[in-house]
């Protein structure tokens, strides 16, 4: 709708605004609150600038952490996440890449069961089978371990389903040129599918890698070993301290810090992101 | 350069016939059309010749080796697709040497004939750009060039123009069949435009419901259409169709001598004339319609007075007759097709038909 109306651009913008502003002020009072020293935050008065402690409070959570509460530096934390978010993204990426060719391009006996038996496991998000699965993960003895972290958080039908979805856009006639140029079935999905995907994929490792970076619920209960704590439930770690005031400047530099690395995935992946809705290559 | 042979060739979707029985042997060299109504088996055949679609019974022979069982790059075809089917993400160049790379074909080699392709058609700029970067007919043109760079014994075209629009279609009609002639490949070309069938084929396959109605050179299906369904099919405004009562009260009728079996007889459009000549013919009494003038030539739809049928007259120029006016129509009896609406056959001569 592209009307001109001052008063409603005006009304448009101060909506717009408002919430920017909604969103992003929590997020620059955590990132004032972890420039500040010990006590700052609980004198009552929530400074709104920058202070001076800055460098000191982050080198103390990137290098020692809060051993009080029970959490790593930082850095571990910080590197488990992202392993961890990378190993779920690829994974998933894979095989759902993998099963929607399989559930498009091939005509196998229970194609369409397969398709469903995938589709429904839609309605079992990570919550709802996590008693099983903990109990299946320990029984493997995985827990405390990376395998255990991902494997669990792979499986899972929502790729499959978008791939399909963009694979059934692929003419038929694409394959069958394909086939007749002496392409087979892994070759074409090498030289032809993967590249035509590209964006998609793209689109999806940024979503993708957010998911697992906020995983907090199954690396809680997988994990008692601090090597393998991931930040977004090491945060809950330190503002949990017993018998004491948290350390809000400390725990602010942790937020801080494990929000940055989603940000600049989305940053940088974004470019691809919306070459890929805008350039559709066929 | 090879022939290709089917033999009793039939297709069932389920239960569903899709194609009947067909035999067809193409000759090296020659370039076959398959035309038909849409759902007539055309395109199942020809798929089925390039091996993407199962045969439920038959032979193909491609170059005398029996290749039902082949997959697709095993049985030296290229096929060009309707919608071209390009590979979007790979350049010009790309596209062309795909399916000589799958093969191993050396370097020095495939240079050569992506060259030699490139120069034919005239796409040498474009090599090293997108598909998406070209206009249709640049597609359709390297979509021909992916087939010529494999030298295959046979072309398969699966409606290749119909994706263009009506002028950039008549000229790269005139270019396949100038490239066709050049390469001598053996070519089937399937299409639904009639026009297309009759410049393009050495010789044509009628096909309907699955079964080859006629086959032979244009001329032949044209002059002496097997059946009322090709009769009816090729030609444009389609052949007149009238039962014998329609005519049997004018003039001359006595002297037809229609064979044993004719009710249905068929009349060219351009074979009905307002003058009468001085060969002896049949006159029709008949009220002008509708007259179209449609440039070199007029349409005129006039009504029989004798039993209510419609005919369509192709008449030159733009003569002056208005609409409701009554006229005269002549034919010669040369000119008439008798068929027998029972078998939906000539009756004149057996046709040798299979």
């Amino acid at each position: 709708m592209v009307e001109n109306r001052p008063f409603l651009s005006f009304l448009t913008h101060l909506v717009l605004i408002i919430g920017v502003v909604l969103v992003a002020f929590p997020v620059y009072l955590a990132f004032v609150a972890s420039t500040h020293g010990e006590g700052d935050f609980l004198s009552g008065l929530v400074p709104l600038w920058p202070g001076p402690h800055l460098i000191e409070n982050y080198r103390l959570m990137l290098t020692e952490g809060i051993s009080t509460a029970g959490a790593p530096p930082l850095w571990i934390m910080l590197s488990n996440s992202l392993i961890i978010a990378i190993i779920i993204a690829v994974g998933k990426i894979a095989i759902s890449l993998l099963s929607a060719y399989a559930i498009v391009f091939f005509k196998f006996r229970f194609r369409l069961i397969a398709f469903w038996i995938i589709f429904i496991t839609l309605m079992l998000p990570v919550e709802v089978r996590i008693i099983p699965t903990f109990k299946v993960v320990a029984d493997l003895g995985l827990l405390n371990s990376y395998v255990g972290l991902t494997l669990p958080l792979i499986a899972s039908a929502t790729a499959t389903f978008l791939f399909r979805q963009f694979f059934l856009t692929i003419p038929d006639e694409l394959m069958e040129a394909a086939r007749v140029d002496g392409a087979g079935p892994m070759k074409f999905f090498r030289d032809i599918l993967l590249p035509l995907s590209r964006t998609n994929i793209a689109a999806l490792f940024v979503i993708l890698f957010i998911y697992g970076w906020v995983q907090y619920l199954w690396p809680m209960l997988v994990t008692t070993d601090s090597r393998y704590y991931t930040v977004v439930m090491g945060i809950k770690r330190l503002a949990a301290t017993a018998d004491a005031e948290p350390r809000w400047h400390l725990v602010m530099a942790a937020v801080t810090l494990a929000m940055l690395p989603p940000v600049l995935v989305v940053i940088f992946m974004q470019r691809l992101f919306i070459k890929g809705l805008v350039e559709t290559e066929k | 350069m090879a022939t290709i042979n089917l033999v009793d060739l039939k297709k069932n979707y389920g239960s569903v016939p899709a194609v009947k029985g067909i035999n067809l042997s193409v000759k090296d060299g020659e370039l076959i059309v398959l035309v038909g109504p849409s759902g007539c088996g055309k395109s199942t055949l020809l798929r089925m010749v390039a091996g993407l679609e199962s045969v439920t019974s038959g032979r193909i022979e491609i170059a005398g080796r029996d290749v039902v069982k082949a997959e697709p790059a095993e049985r030296d075809i290229a096929m060009v697709f309707q919608n071209y089917a390009l590979y979007p993400h790979m350049t010009v160049r790309g596209n062309l040497e795909y399916g000589l790379k799958n093969r191993g074909t050396p370097r020095e080699e495939i240079d050569r004939r992506v060259k030699e392709a490139a120069d034919i058609l005239e796409i040498g700029p474009m090599l090293d750009r997108k598909p998406r970067q070209l206009s249709g007919g640049q597609r359709q043109r390297v979509a021909m060039g992916r087939a010529i760079v494999r030298e295959p014994a046979a072309f398969l075209f699966d409606e290749p123009l119909s994706n263009l629009d009506a002028k950039l279609r008549v000229q790269m009609r005139v270019e396949i069949r100038k490239l066709q002639r050049r390469l001598k490949t053996t070519s089937l070309y399937v299409t639904h435009d009639q026009l297309e069938a009759m410049t393009l084929a050495d010789r044509l396959v009628v096909m309907n419901n699955g079964l080859v109605e006629q086959l032979g050179t244009p001329t032949e299906v044209y002059d002496r259409p097997a059946t009322l369904f090709v009769a009816g099919f090729i030609g444009s405004p389609p052949m007149n169709l009238l039962p014998v009562s329609a005519l049997d009260a004018a003039s001359g009728f006595d002297i037809l001598g229609l064979p044993p079996g004719t009710d249905v007889v068929g009349i060219r459009p351009d074979h009905l004339t307002l003058e009468s000549s001085d060969e002896p013919s049949l006159a029709l009494p008949a009220t002008v319609e509708l007259l179209e003038p449609i440039g070199g030539e007029s349409h005129l739809h006039a009504r029989l007075k004798n039993g209510d049928h419609a005919v369509i007259l192709s008449v030159p120029g733009r003569p002056e007759i208005e609409e409701g006016a009554t006229i005269t129509i002549h034919v010669k009896p040369a000119d008439l097709h008798p068929f027998n609406r029972e078998s939906g056959r000539r009756t004149d001569t057996a046709v040798a038909n299979p």
